[in-house]
């Protein structure tokens, strides 16, 4: 039955859509607990309480009835005694009138009425059986052969029994019972029967009114308790509501303060935190904007005399053929180290800029492969040089972003560069992967590699893995410091993985939209071990024809092309992955 | 093709070493230090292109790069030592057509320059018509409806670019290389600032832009001909 079995479904998951509704409500509702628990323990301490009152209220009832009836009873016993006693009846037929007349007489002998049983006790043989006599016979069977037995012991004896009621029910009853001697008939036992009706009836009103007091007072309880935690927590969550508000921005915002209790105390106090914390935000504002003020300041001073020194610089270089020797190399020498100054002064501006939290995001929807081939692009020339070259690895659709492109761009070039360098003349891989949330890209490069310890330093400001190896090879010491700040800005992250001999990885992970938190990346930082080249059967079409080495089309994944030993193999190859046309026609347009 | 170029900035040893090195290249600089005084240089002197810094004594770069753009055309560049977006935008706004961050070098200064001066030498005759506007590109003059509107020379060359292949979409890259004159990609804010500015003069509605469309995540490219 598939549509029974899809209902039953629907309904499991509407039962347990409620029910997590429900749960989500306990859970964030302090009101809600407050007001269940209070009436729960209302409710069962109550309970105890009723089931208390009526038993020990039942049991005096009882207990009062009882020593009423049975001082009764024993006083009509001995009367009838007494009648016995002075009786001369001497025939059966006297005796049983005699019997008869005691019995209907002792009826009413009582507080109300009562039935009353004359029978022979058990074991009597005398010869004049003279047989029981009662006022409701129907009502015999109620004294039992116990009482009987308990009575012919001797003294008074008394027994609960349950009275079949006219309506069918039963009423609560006692029988007491007690011999008498009867002239010439022997031993004889007289029962007494006793409704208990009018007791039960009292017992049941004080009960019914003590059920509706127990629900009104419950009620009440509810009602105070709703009332007393509606007046406690109404101000927390206002207090709550403007926390939510001031944290979204609006400084400004404040609680309302009535009279002088404890709620007032909170409003006055959360009033002040936020007077201070708008103050010191000010503050911080104003800081940030001399900051900012201050490093724009500097960077003119600085910049202004620096184009002078580099424009002379050049145009000495530019002459250099004419001078002698050691001139020469001046020249050369102020050339190169006026460059490295520049992007000194470049990248300090920069990082100072993040740390005075001037730097803006300059955000635009772009769909980051395009950035990517860009920056591979722009790095083919380094990679030649150092006998490197770059593999890229996009998917098929598009990762689009709401990215700085600048940024990201910087951000990649950092990545690549430092990858080329420390490749060691292999492959630098770029991958590029996209989910519903982020985008990713990682550059890996298979040279020296480096410790886990190292890689937690790399972001590091001036951080170098190997004083001697960096001397050489350039870079301000401040390039991964920077994308670090720029991932960051972005909402994003940028992450490193190394094993010495193994190669390193750099991961840079940017969620699609702003606001988004990330929770992982679409692409793995360290590689899987296991995880052998597998071919794909998808064909590959190289974009920049004219950027390529005349090579037949790759069909492998990633490391393929590690056959690096192959001198005849070019140094270069940028082995680029694109299914888009528009992307594509886009990239052709711009080599154009 | 070489032209007189004026130079206003207020150090004094940079202005003389951009001279220096734009004599070499063959142009002529004139030189102004004072913003109060640019406007009045600028008049006497009639250079073909400016190179302006932002900071200056007296009037600041922006105020007078807007008094020059109220009077002429000519192409102006800024200097300017801060890359930050505000800065740059707001330079850009009051009528810069491109701008060179310091510190730079010689050979960049005197492609910025030459890139500027270039668009007088593209002779061929030619007539194009994009949205509702029709230009004729040697006389550099856009007409709506028999009415002239008056365009700077780089608002008309990227209105020339886009209306050239109106199938094309340009991404912004393109945009700098072909107007601007870049090889490698720059700063794109150049491209957004200037279609703005070309918007706020050829589109009816500047709001509802039918004449330049961007297309987004891609860049922009000419409307519907002929409507």
């Amino acid at each position: 039955m598939p549509r029974l079995t899809a209902w039953g479904r629907l309904g499991r998951a509407r039962t347990g859509r409620r029910l997590r509704g429900l749960t989500r409500r306990w859970r964030s509702s302090l009101q809600l607990r407050v007001l269940v628990s209070t009436l729960t323990i209302g409710l069962v301490a109550l309970a105890l309480l009723g089931v208390y009152v009526g038993e020990s209220m039942s049991a005096g009832l009882f207990e009062a009835r009882r020593s009423q009836v049975l001082a009764e009873s024993a006083r009509s016993t001995q009367q009838a005694q007494e009648i016995f006693a002075a009786s001369a009846a001497s025939t059966y037929d006297e005796v049983a009138l005699l019997l008869e007349d005691v019995t209907t007489a002792q009826r009413n002998g009582g507080s109300g009425e009562r039935d009353v049983f004359l029978m022979r006790a058990p074991g009597q043989t005398g010869s004049l059986g003279v047989r029981a006599t009662a006022t409701d016979r129907t009502r015999g069977d109620l004294v039992s052969r116990e009482l009987k037995q308990a009575v012919s012991a001797g003294g008074q004896q008394w027994q609960s029994v349950a009275i079949p009621a006219a309506d069918g029910g039963v009423e609560p009853g006692i029988v007491v019972g007690q011999d008498v001697d009867v002239p010439m008939a022997g031993t004889y036992q007289m029962f007494f029967l006793y409704s208990l009706q009018a007791e039960q009836d009292r017992l049941d009103f004080l009960l019914r009114t003590l059920t509706l007091a127990a629900v009104a007072l419950v009620a009440l309880l509810g009602g105070m308790t709703w009332l007393v935690t509606r007046r406690t927590v109404h101000p927390v969550r206002r207090a709550a509501h403007v926390a939510d508000r001031l944290a979204d921005g609006h400084l400004s915002e404040r609680m309302r303060v009535h009279g002088q209790d404890e709620m007032a105390t909170l409003a006055r106090t959360f009033n002040e935190m936020a007077e201070s914390l708008q103050d010191q935000i000010h503050r911080m504002e104003e800081l940030s904007a001399l900051q900012r003020r201050f490093v724009s300041d500097v960077s003119h001073e600085l910049r202004t005399p620096l184009t002078t020194i580099r424009m002379a610089g050049e145009v000495i270089h530019g002459a250099r053929g004419d001078f002698e020797p050691a001139v020469k190399r001046s020249a050369e020498l102020l050339a190169t180290q006026l460059d490295r100054f520049e992007d000194l002064l470049a990248d300090l501006l920069e990082i100072s800029r993040f740390d005075a939290g001037a730097a803006v995001l300059d955000a635009e929807g772009r769909d980051v492969r395009d950035i990517v081939l860009q920056a591979v692009d722009n790095a083919t020339p380094l990679a030649v040089r150092r006998g490197s070259w770059l593999q890229v690895d996009l998917p098929d659709q598009r990762a689009d972003a709401d990215v700085d492109p600048r940024r990201v761009e910087r951000v990649l070039r950092n990545l690549l560069v430092n990858g080329i360098e420390h490749a060691d003349g292999s492959a630098v891989e770029v991958r590029v992967g996209v989910d519903a949330t982020a985008v990713a890209v990682t550059v890996r490069d298979h040279g020296v590699g480096m410790t886990a310890q190292e890689a937690l330093h790399v972001f590091d400001r001036f951080w170098r893995a190997d004083p001697a190896r960096a001397r050489t090879t350039g870079g301000t010491g401040l390039g991964l410091a920077i994308s670090l700040e720029d991932a960051h800005l972005h909402g994003g992250t940028l992450e490193a993985w190394g094993r010495p001999g193994r190669g390193a990885c750099f991961r840079l992970t940017l969620p699609r939209r702003a606001g988004i938190r990330l929770a992982g990346s679409p692409l793995p930082l360290a590689p899987d071990p296991e995880a052998a080249p597998t071919a794909t059967a998808a064909p590959r079409r190289s974009t920049d024809p004219a950027a390529l080495p005349d090579l037949p089309p790759m069909t492998g994944e990633i490391a393929i092309v590690s056959n690096a030993t192959d001198p005849a193999r070019t140094d270069v190859r940028v082995d680029v992955h694109v299914d888009d046309p528009v992307s594509a026609a886009d990239d052709l347009g711009r080599t154009s | 093709m070489k032209g007189r170029v004026l130079v206003v900035d207020d150090d004094t040893a940079l202005a003389e070493m951009i001279g220096i090195v734009l004599r070499s290249e063959g142009f002529d600089p004139v030189f102004c230090e004072d913003g109060d005084e640019a406007i009045g240089v600028f008049r006497a002197t009639q250079p073909d292109l400016v190179l302006l810094d932002l900071m200056l004594p007296g009037k600041d770069g922006n105020e007078v790069c807007r008094l020059i753009r109220g009077e002429s055309g000519v192409p102006i560049v800024m200097l300017t030592a801060k890359s930050d977006t505000v800065d740059v935008v707001l330079g850009l706004e009051s009528g810069a057509d491109d701008y060179i961050s310091k510190p730079f070098k010689p050979k960049e200064l005197v492609a910025r320059v030459r890139a500027r001066l270039r668009r007088s030498d593209e002779p061929a005759p030619e007539h194009l018509s994009i949205g509702d506007l029709t230009i004729d590109v040697p006389g550099h003059r856009v007409e709506r409806a028999g009415r002239s509107i008056s365009l700077t020379p780089l608002e008309f060359d990227l209105l020339v670019a886009l209306a050239r292949k109106p199938w094309q979409v340009f991404t912004r890259e393109v945009l700098l290389e072909k107007v601007w004159g870049y090889r490698h990609a720059a700063d794109t804010r150049l491209v957004n600032v200037h279609v703005q500015r070309l918007r706020s003069k050829i589109e009816t509605d500047p709001e509802r832009p039918e004449i330049v469309v961007t297309v987004r995540g891609v860049g922009y490219k000419a409307g519907v001909a002929g409507t």
